[in-house]
């Protein structure tokens, strides 16, 4: 690591002639530093739902950046003494007789994120940060890194988003979160029900006629699962409209990445009730919901053959595209995670729990007991890992009975 | 104060900007410099002064700083026996841009802007050569007042509890 930067200064006393010289290292100084927040009409503050531990964390919105932070209570404590009167020695100690130790790695990590997302006044060094942070990878860390480039570079997004969202939903889109729609959602879904019970019987001799023509089947699913997953997005986006906030952008990315999808960035809602999370989560999901249910019933009204097949294909693509993404564990951040964090009040649940896998045999040498947030972090892992085998197990056997199909085509 | 011409020759030689000057031409410049003795503490220029001289050290040391806030400097460089510094005041009339303080018992050659003048207008081929050298000084120089004000701003970082290595975390949630 670099040594601390330093600089030299000059001091003349009043009435002497001499002048005397110091060297003050910017880890010195560090403690001196008293931070201040942005003022007031910058930010607003959140509380959100007490957790399991009954810790409560506190969302922060930057207002001019649009950008949102989740305060532990310790960064809510630090934030309320960034007041510019107190230095970071002084908030050391008080931070210590509150909490019984100090870090200040953790008031650097918080430091760095009001930074980032401009809450604190004075410095504003943005641009120069990348260009000061070396990193010194290994030849294959580095070609890693190119590819992740690469491929993240596929990514787009739309920040006016919000924009054509209220449009949309002042124009209709708000008929979809009215009762009576909801109520037409059970109806089908409860047909669909119906149809696929009927049609299970024929299921083997439907699904083979559609894996006799594997290349359309591929191809019209694929556009299915497509077109529904921005539809997907477009709905969550509208939700949030619905309880009356802001998209703050829509586009495609790598979840986690991992999965290439489309999303709509919904982190305004946090200024809002944990219910309105909810429906928001809700909503996406209904649209694979509605639309699998639709053409179960559409493929149960149609005559054998291979329109009836596709249709049955897209019904069961879509219904197992809703299971996965209501399912909370898989390690990704879908809407039955969301779901999930929000009912457990823990909205870094993944994160928190990834960051306590690898201190847990130390745990374990040092004796020290596990607390409630951290058995469900653990649970949360467990049922993460065994659901992924399980998904795996479960889909290589697929591709054998695919496989299989294929060979007694050619 | 006295001229310095008598002591010029073999000295004015280790002097960057002089270094392309043959003995002949260095005693035509060498009774254009005054010398002048300043005690240790004690400030030669300050800044916002008249600028009109440029000064070589001839013993002891110098140290330039630049006023911060209150009665606190930060220190910008240091100058030793063959170095030379306040270049700028042969050029052009603004202020000085910094101070100059005495770090020792120091002896100076000040040569003025007057002098460099009459170099300017009576020996040009001379005056060219010193103005060349006095640009790759510049541009030296440059570079280290870029680096300079890397390290003030590194500094300024890891004064505030900014660390490269740490990525700030982001929350948000992005529905998918």
């Amino acid at each position: 690591m670099a040594e601390p930067a330093k600089l030299e200064l000059l001091t003349r006393r009043p009435g002497e002639s001499g002048f005397e010289l110091h060297e003050v290292q910017s880890s010195q100084a560090y403690g001196g530093f008293r931070p201040q927040r942005a003022p007031h009409e910058e930010w607003s503050l959140t509380p959100q739902p007490r957790g399991p531990d009954g810790s409560q964390n506190v969302v922060l919105k930057a207002l001019k950046r649009d950008r949102f932070l989740l305060l532990n209570q310790k960064e809510y404590f630090l934030w309320e003494h960034f007041d510019g009167h107190h230095s970071l020695s002084e908030i050391g100690r008080t931070f210590h007789f509150e909490f019984g130790a100090f870090d200040y790695g953790v008031i650097r990590q918080f430091l760095a994120k009001l930074y980032h997302a401009g809450l604190l006044a004075e410095i504003q060094a943005a641009s120069l940060r990348p260009s000061l942070a070396r990193r010194h990878e290994r030849w294959w860390a580095r070609f890693l890194a190119a590819i992740f480039t690469t491929w993240e570079r596929i990514a787009f997004r739309l920040t006016d988003a919000d924009r054509y969202c209220a449009t949309l939903y002042e124009r209709g889109g708000f008929v979809f979160f009215r009762w009576p729609f909801v109520l037409s959602y059970a109806t089908i879904l409860l047909c669909a029900i119906v149809a696929v019970s009927r049609l299970w019987p024929d299921a083997p001799a439907i699904t083979a006629r559609l894996a006799a023509r594997p290349l359309l089947g591929s191809g019209i699913l694929l556009v299915t699962i497509v077109l529904a997953s921005m539809l997907h997005v477009l709905v969550h986006a509208l939700a949030c409209k619905a309880h009356g906030r802001k998209v703050r952008e829509m586009g495609f990315f790598l979840l986690q990445g991992i999965k290439p999808t489309f999303y709509a960035d919904v982190t305004d809602i946090f200024m809002s009730s944990r219910r309105a999370r909810v429906m928001v989560d809700l909503a996406g999901p209904m649209v694979e919901v509605v639309g699998g249910s639709l053409a179960f019933i559409g493929a149960y009204g149609s005559q054998p053959g291979v329109g009836q097949s596709l249709l049955f294909g897209a019904g069961i693509v879509l219904w197992e595209s809703a299971l996965l993404n209501l399912y909370p564990f898989s390690f990704l951040e879908m809407d039955g995670y969301n779901i999930l964090a929000d009912l457990l009040a823990m909205p870094t649940l993944r994160q928190q729990a990834l960051a306590l896998f690898p201190t847990l045999g130390r745990r374990s040498r040092d004796g020290k007991p596990l607390q409630r947030t951290e058995w469900i972090q653990i649970g949360y892992l467990a049922l993460c890992l065994v659901s992924v085998l399980a998904y795996i197990i479960a889909h290589l056997d697929a591709i054998g009975v695919e496989l299989s199909v294929w060979r007694a085509v050619r | 104060m006295s001229s310095a011409a008598q002591a010029v020759p073999e000295f004015l030689h280790k002097v960057a900007f002089l270094q392309d000057l043959d003995d002949q031409t260095l005693s035509i410049l060498a009774p254009l410099l005054v010398t002048k003795t300043i005690k240790s503490g004690a400030v030669i220029f300050r800044e916002l002064d008249v600028s009109d001289a440029l000064y070589i050290v001839a013993q002891g040391g110098v140290i330039v700083s630049k006023h911060v806030s209150g009665d606190v400097d930060v220190v910008l460089t240091r100058f030793y026996p063959g170095d030379f510094f306040g270049e700028m005041g042969l050029f052009d009339a603004a202020p000085r841009s910094a101070t100059a303080h005495a770090e020792s018992d120091t002896v100076l050659w000040q040569l003025g802007r007057d002098a460099f003048e009459r170099i300017l207008s009576d020996h040009p081929a001379m005056a060219a050569r010193i103005c060349y050298r006095l640009v790759t000084v510049f541009i030296q120089r440059l570079r280290a007042t870029n680096e300079q004000a890397r390290e003030a701003i590194r500094w300024g970082l890891e004064a505030t509890g900014y660390s490269p290595d740490e990525t700030p975390a982001t929350f948000g949630r992005k529905s998918t």
